[in-house]
């Protein structure tokens, strides 16, 4: 009698093509319980008038608030219902000043990235260290370390963000906490991998030559590690970019308290704006990330 | 001093099964040896044990004068192996540095403290390791990264770390395993030149090198020497014996035509070294 549990043996099971044919059909049986009890409970409704208001937000997504700038009236009368002039607003100016606000919004975003990916990277290299299975760390502290990396990694950044503006208040600094909580356990994986991808025969030939332990490190296993924790600390980052523009929400600062005002006013020109300066500011970082990382392959 | 390697009564057991275990043997400083077998045979772990990764389960070694024993600080170890260098099968070689850092790495036992932790070697010490990629014929892949180059040329960038390391014995494991036949022959005739005047300790698959690596030649079967003959005595016959066995060597004479295929250089019209 075999003493390996035999529910961890899920291959035999999945083995040749019957047993792929199930996989598929177990798939299809999850999906269609998915479609099927939600039509049940009615939740998958459109809505009463989808594709009416389908045209309109895509016509005031059309009309980007940037362009008001250069564009918006500047005599903007506000008149109440009998006709008395109540205001006169100069839509090019107060664009103008939204836009700083917005250029503001888009740095902190850039310093929540960056800090709060720096904080979990430094954060996940001891952890790493301990749960690489080639360095045998004694096995309560791996698994210790991996326990945390597996819990940072499975609660979302804003669940963070919302817990940690409730202890440190509102503004950037909950939202640097956040990222590089959450990041910690996607930072600790891969430098973990990187450290598990070690050659050993590099090191041996360091060895080989009569080298003590420290120039083993600085020759055999600095070079070969380094490019790899340079590379996936660039990636997190360019994550991280994306993930704190959404920060702002609940009110870690940048440029999702742009996005929460703008959808809260129906402003969808302004939004219009903020989207395009996120997907320039991500797509931007993304190239040169990219090619950092294709350099240092 | 006379012995550069002396082994007495050694044994190793892995696992239960013993993959060494040679009663005596000593080669001279400045010979010239070969070891051959099958796969198994125990090889591989004699060179280990000379370099002093594997630690015997028994019996004394002493390598250029040092007794290898538990008792031995590493400093010493590493000075030991600062003297005896090692050429393996190619993939001996940190693969992110450039062909230059790599026979560079051939001078840490000159070169200590911080300069070998940057990697900021002296400048003759660059000369040298220029020099050596000029010897092997690498000079001009001296910039690329190793693991753009092909099997010969990295084995090439381990002889010219070699050469940078200067040792007096040279335990090479196979140096011309995954390489086509030109290429053994090219590696043969560098790693020769490069070993002038040191002891060398080969591990050799390829018959045909023989002549040109060794003077001495020593046969391994399960761990156990089953001759040791100067290079000139070993012929076809005992080869085979040792590759297939005495049983199959003596039944096989129909198979003649193919053993000699697979042995080249003991055919009289061979070109031998």
């Amino acid at each position: 009698m075999s003493l390996a549990p035999p529910s961890l043996s899920v291959r035999p099971l999945l083995r040749g093509r019957a047993g792929f044919l199930a996989l598929v059909l177990v798939y299809a049986l999850l999906v269609a319980a998915c479609l099927g009890t939600l039509a049940r409970e009615g939740e998958l409704s459109l809505g009463r008038s989808p594709i009416a208001n389908l045209m309109k937000t895509a016509g005031e997504f059309a009309r980007p608030s940037v362009l008001d700038v250069w564009f918006g009236n500047p005599n903007l009368e506000y008149r109440s219902d009998d006709g008395t002039l109540l205001r006169v607003e100069n839509r090019q100016a107060v664009e103008r000043a939204w836009l700083e606000g917005l250029g503001r919004a888009t740095w902190t975003t850039i310093r929540i990235a960056t800090l709060g990916s720096l904080l979990g990277a430094l954060l996940a290299l001891p952890l790493a260290v301990l749960t690489a299975r080639n360095l045998a760390a004694p096995r309560p502290l791996a698994w210790g370390a991996k326990a945390v990396l597996d819990t940072s990694r499975s609660i979302h950044t804003l669940v963070f963000g919302l817990v940690l503006v409730g202890i440190v208040g509102l503004g950037p600094t909950a939202g640097i906490l956040a990222i590089g909580l959450h990041s910690t356990g996607t930072y600790g994986k891969l430098f973990a991998e990187a450290i598990e991808s070690l050659d050993m025969a590099a090191i041996e030939a360091v060895r080989s030559v009569g080298a003590g332990p420290a120039q083993v490190f600085f020759n055999a296993v600095w070079p070969t590690v380094l490019p790899q924790f340079v590379s996936s600390h660039l990636y997190i980052w360019e994550f991280n970019i994306r993930d704190s523009t959404i920060l702002g929400l609940i009110g870690a600062g940048g440029l999702g308290l742009l996005i929460t005002e703008a959808t809260a006013l129906f402003q969808w020109g302004r939004l219009a704006t903020v989207l395009i300066v996120i997907v320039v500011m991500v797509s931007g970082f993304d190239a040169i990330s990219r090619r950092i990382r294709q350099a240092l392959a | 001093m006379s012995a550069c390697i002396d082994l007495y009564d050694v044994r190793c057991t892995l696992a239960g099964r013993t993959v060494l275990d040679i009663e005596r043997l000593v080669v001279g400083e400045g010979e010239r040896i070969a070891i051959v077998g099958h796969n198994g045979a125990g090889k591989s772990t004699l060179l280990r044990v000379l370099s002093g990764f594997t630690r015997p389960t028994a019996g004394q070694v002493s390598v250029l004068g040092l007794r290898l024993d538990a008792s031995l600080p590493p400093a010493r170890l590493r000075a030991l192996r600062r003297e005896a260098g090692q050429v393996l099968q190619g993939l001996h070689l940190v693969p992110r540095l450039s062909a230059l850092e790599n026979v560079l790495i051939g001078s840490l036992g000159r070169v200590t403290g911080w300069r070998s932790w940057v990697r900021r070697y002296p400048a003759h010490e660059y000369e040298r390791a220029r020099a050596a990629l000029g010897t092997v014929g690498m000079l001009d892949q001296a910039s690329m990264r190793t693991d753009g180059l092909s099997g010969g040329e990295r084995q090439k960038v381990a002889i010219a770390r070699l050469l940078v390391q200067g040792p007096r014995l040279i335990l090479a494991d196979e140096p011309t395993a995954a390489l086509d036949p030109s290429a053994a022959q090219e590696i043969c005739r560098v790693l020769c030149t490069a070993t002038a005047g040191a002891t060398l300790v080969s591990v050799v698959h390829n018959t045909a090198l023989l002549p040109r690596l060794a003077d001495r030649v020593i046969g391994l079967r399960q761990g156990q020497v089953v001759f040791d003959l100067a290079q000139s005595q070993v012929d076809a016959a005992q080869l085979a014996a040792l590759y297939l066995g005495p049983s199959i060597a003596a039944h096989d004479r129909a198979d003649a035509h193919l053993k000699r295929r697979q042995l080249p250089c003991l055919q009289p019209d061979a070109p031998a070294g």
